[in-house]
């Protein structure tokens, strides 16, 4: 399973490295089945596979999880629950983040300038 | 913006699924709005696995209707508490603290009536925080055991509708997924509402006391610091505590085994019914404050007092039972969750008051004849566990047993008989027999019309078997040795067929109460009842000739022999009331065969279907059944089209006499006299019409349910 990561990294890395010279659109392309994690309006935030997004911005993720707090105060425990595949309007979404290697957010970083 | 994603991030790495050591979270909102504006419209970034099917199903965040996370009221429970949406006690003032209570327990029992008439618990009862945090209350001993009382009753109920399953179609009643259910301190409820009940009757003894005995009393605190109230409100919490422990108490008895708590539950149904008109009686004294213009608020409210309870939120739960939200749904008014609880009480009154006999015949009836005045699902779980319980009859006698009771055979000594592969499996078809027969009418119609098949099957084997071992017996080396075996699987043979075309009966009668059959219909409605009534009245005469048979042989063989005269009546007047049914059904066909066939009436011609299609879908699981068993509707079409008036009279007058006859021997039965009066007038009326269309050709007719709901009555009108 390890090895397994270590090779999927590895190879993120080499695609990531000549990356920079990719449009964005294969570079999102890239991003696809990785874990993403998208926050809300609300304060959730929801964890799943990267499935599809559109143009307008609506992302669709796999096995989403739904992390939401318990309390409106800020430091509080959270609750969560299995969704299965949902659909995430780019008008509500806050944040968005992908799971990814040191290096390859590295790159990622260059690619916004 | 950038700063707070950021800080986001940041607080994200502590949630607990954090890729490996390696790896972060890579901030790409800037990388993919980068890509959406490089993308065509319509155009999609996705995978090879992308299926745009599967993408529809998606669950859409942050859609009222779909996203049952969106944060509504409360974040959750402890929020709700926090913020002193439930606080204990309700107020620091007595008299109001008092009055929210009573609001409570109103509505509470709305929830409970709302819940049992088909919504979910979590959106109903369990929408109160007092019920779903029971320990909070517990310094409030009144709120406390209220609340506890009120989860065990639910319990109670949860269980009763789970373990007979009638719940097919009401799936969501047993739905308790993630609500707080611990039995053992619900159990305490009933002891501690004991205990305030007392306090609280003292407490009204003391108000109503005259001063010097007041002296006496003066150390008892009031219920509350208004003396002008006190005697009522004691009165108003008094009536709901009772209504709710002498229900506990009942449905707890009905559960005894063997129907054995079933005397002490007519008791407490009695006290709760009288209870309930107390609680219904106080609404004047409640609502006093509340409604001064009219009436029609109070018809919607769901307390007694009209005031909004405190402490419910029913958004609190709507992430327990799917992902998507629940539908909003009404409550039943205060009003109307009495009635029902009325209803209920009642139709489990009819329960208690059942005998018990071990006689088929007397069990089915029974059963109708509940099911008329339509039972909700609580009731009729009730009657389903009552009537099998451990594969028995009231958990007592097989069905075989039973069986041979109603062919006056004694099985005690044939041992091996429980055995035999047949009766083991006529003890499963009678088990969903019975269970079928409670079900809701609709339900019950469908599963009917099912089971007729297993019925059918079950009986052409048996004929088999039967008919083999006869053939062998005849031999003469067949040894005497009381072993009546044989005799009594014949018997049962032809029993079985009775059986099956009882259920054929009700499958079609059932059709007029679900209101199925259309006016043009009638004609092969009452056709198909006419040839299944004939057979049923034939194997039911068959079957008290046995019984007399077998009985005579026995007083003959013992003089002391006590013969069940009752029973035998009471079998051949059943048999008179098929027959008479048989000559309406024979009449009704008739009569409307000819009226058709002179172009009084319409034929059932619509622009969909034809005659003998509606025939095949009205009754094609009664001919998948072999119902008669020859081709139903060639047979249907022959004997109609050309029918005329005269023998009409004859089917009517047959009717008619023999009601007259029947209504004798039913003169103790107000239920059974009432159904006969109404065959009788059928008849009468039916006879009237046909005298008045051979008079005048031009008149209009229609029929009616009028004297009874499954015999029409023609009802003729001049244009």
């Amino acid at each position: 399973m390890e090895q397994e990561g270590a090779e999927r990294s590895t190879t993120i890395v080499a695609s990531t490295s000549e990356g920079s010279s990719l449009d964005p659109i294969a570079r999102v392309r890239k991003l696809l089945f990785r874990q993403m994690l998208v926050g809300i309006k609300d304060g959730r935030f929801f964890l799943g596979n990267f499935h599809c997004i559109d143009k307008q911005g609506n992302i669709l993720l796999q096995d989403a999880v739904e992390y939401r707090s318990i309390r409106r105060s800020s430091p509080s425990p959270t609750e969560q629950r299995c969704l299965g595949i949902i659909l995430i309007p780019a008008s509500c979404r806050t944040s968005c983040h992908v799971d990814c290697s040191i290096e390859e957010q590295l790159s990622l970083i260059q690619l916004k300038e | 913006m950038q700063s707070v994603t950021e800080e986001e991030s940041s607080s994200i790495d502590h949630e607990p699924r954090t890729s490996g050591d390696n790896s972060v979270w890579a901030h790409v909102s800037p990388l993919l709005s980068a890509a959406c504006s490089d993308l065509q419209e319509g155009e999609l970034i996705h995978g090879d696995n992308f299926n745009l099917f599967a993408a529809m199903s998606a669950l859409e965040i942050m859609d009222p209707k779909m996203d049952s996370g969106m944060v509504s009221t409360f974040y959750s429970i402890d929020e709700a508490i926090e913020s002193g949406f439930a606080p204990v006690p309700i107020s620091s003032d007595r008299t109001v603290d008092v009055q929210s209570i009573i609001d409570i327990m109103d509505h509470l029992l709305a929830c409970e009536a709302t819940w049992q008439m088909g919504h979910s618990l979590a959106q109903t009862v369990f929408s109160c925080i007092y019920v779903l945090r029971p320990e909070r209350t517990s310094s409030h001993a009144l709120l406390h055991s209220f609340c506890r009382v009120v989860r065990a009753t639910c319990r109670a109920l949860v269980s009763v509708v789970s373990d007979a399953r009638t719940n097919e179609e009401e799936d969501l009643f047993t739905m308790t997924y993630g609500l707080p259910f611990s039995g053992d301190e619900d159990a305490k409820g009933l002891l501690l509402l004991n205990a305030v009940e007392e306090t609280i009757c003292r407490q009204l003894r003391a108000c109503k006391a005259t001063s010097s005995k007041r002296r006496m009393l003066e150390e008892l605190e009031p219920l509350q610091t208004n003396p002008q109230l006190e005697e009522s409100l004691c009165k108003a919490l008094l009536c709901r505590i009772r209504f709710r422990k002498h229900l506990l108490h009942a449905l707890n008895c009905m559960r005894r085994p063997q129907g054995r708590g079933l005397e002490l539950a007519r008791k407490h149904i009695a006290y709760c019914i009288a209870e309930l008109d107390s609680v219904l009686n106080s609404v004047e004294f409640l609502s006093s404050e509340t409604f001064e213009n009219g009436k029609n608020e109070m018809e919607e409210s769901t307390t007694g007092s009209g005031r909004n309870p405190i402490g419910f939120e029913p958004t609190l739960n709507k992430r327990l039972s799917a992902p998507t939200p629940p539908r909003a749904i009404k409550l039943l008014s205060w009003k109307k969750a009495i009635d029902y609880y009325v209803k209920l009480l009642h139709n489990l009154d009819q329960i208690c008051a059942f005998k018990l006999e071990p006689d088929l015949d007397a069990v089915l009836q029974f059963v109708v004849q509940f099911q008329k005045s339509r039972p909700d699902l609580v009731a009729r779980a009730h009657l389903q566990l009552l009537l099998v319980q451990d594969g028995k009859l009231y958990g007592r006698d097989t069905f075989l047993t039973i069986c041979a009771r109603s062919l006056a055979l004694d099985v005690t000594k044939n041992h091996g008989l429980h055995l035999n592969e047949h009766i083991l499996q006529l003890n499963q078809l009678m088990i969903n027999l019975l269970k079928i027969l409670c079900a809701n009418t609709p339900w019950q119609r469908r599963k009917l019309g099912k089971i007729l098949n297993d019925w059918s099957i079950f009986n052409v084997q048996m004929g088999i078997t039967v008919g083999h071992m006869m053939q062998q017996v005849t031999k003469p080396r067949t040894p005497k040795n009381g072993d009546k075996s044989l005799l009594i699987l014949n018997h049962i043979y032809g029993w079985v067929e009775e059986q099956i075309h009882w259920v054929a009966l009700r499958f079609l009668v059932l059709g007029f109460d679900l209101e199925l059959y259309s006016p043009s219909e009638y004609c092969m409605v009452y056709w198909y009842m006419y040839i299944i009534l004939w057979k049923l009245a034939e194997k039911a005469h068959m079957r008290v000739l046995i019984i007399v048979h077998t009985e005579e042989r026995k007083a003959k063989k013992r003089e002391d022999y006590s013969r069940d005269l009752a029973r035998e009546d009471r079998i051949s007047l059943w048999v008179l009331l098929l027959k008479c049914q048989t000559s309406l059904a024979q009449g009704l066909t008739v009569m409307i065969a000819a009226l058709r066939n002179e172009g009084m009436c319409l034929k059932s011609q619509g622009p969909f279907n034809t005659e003998s299609e509606k025939f095949i879908q009205h009754f094609g699981l009664l001919q998948k059944a072999s119902l008669p068993k020859y081709d139903a509707y060639e047979s249907f079409s022959e004997s109609t089209c050309h029918a005329f008036y005269l023998p009409v009279y004859e089917c009517f007058r047959d009717a008619q006499k023999m009601a007259k006859e029947i209504k004798v021997g039913y003169a103790n039965d107000p239920d059974k006299l009432a159904e006969v009066v109404g065959l009788e007038q059928v008849a009468e009326h039916n006879i009237i019409a046909v005298n008045l269309l051979c008079q005048d050709r031009s008149l209009k007719v229609s029929f009616e349910f009028i004297h009874h709901p499954h015999f029409a009555t023609a009802v003729v009108r001049r244009s």
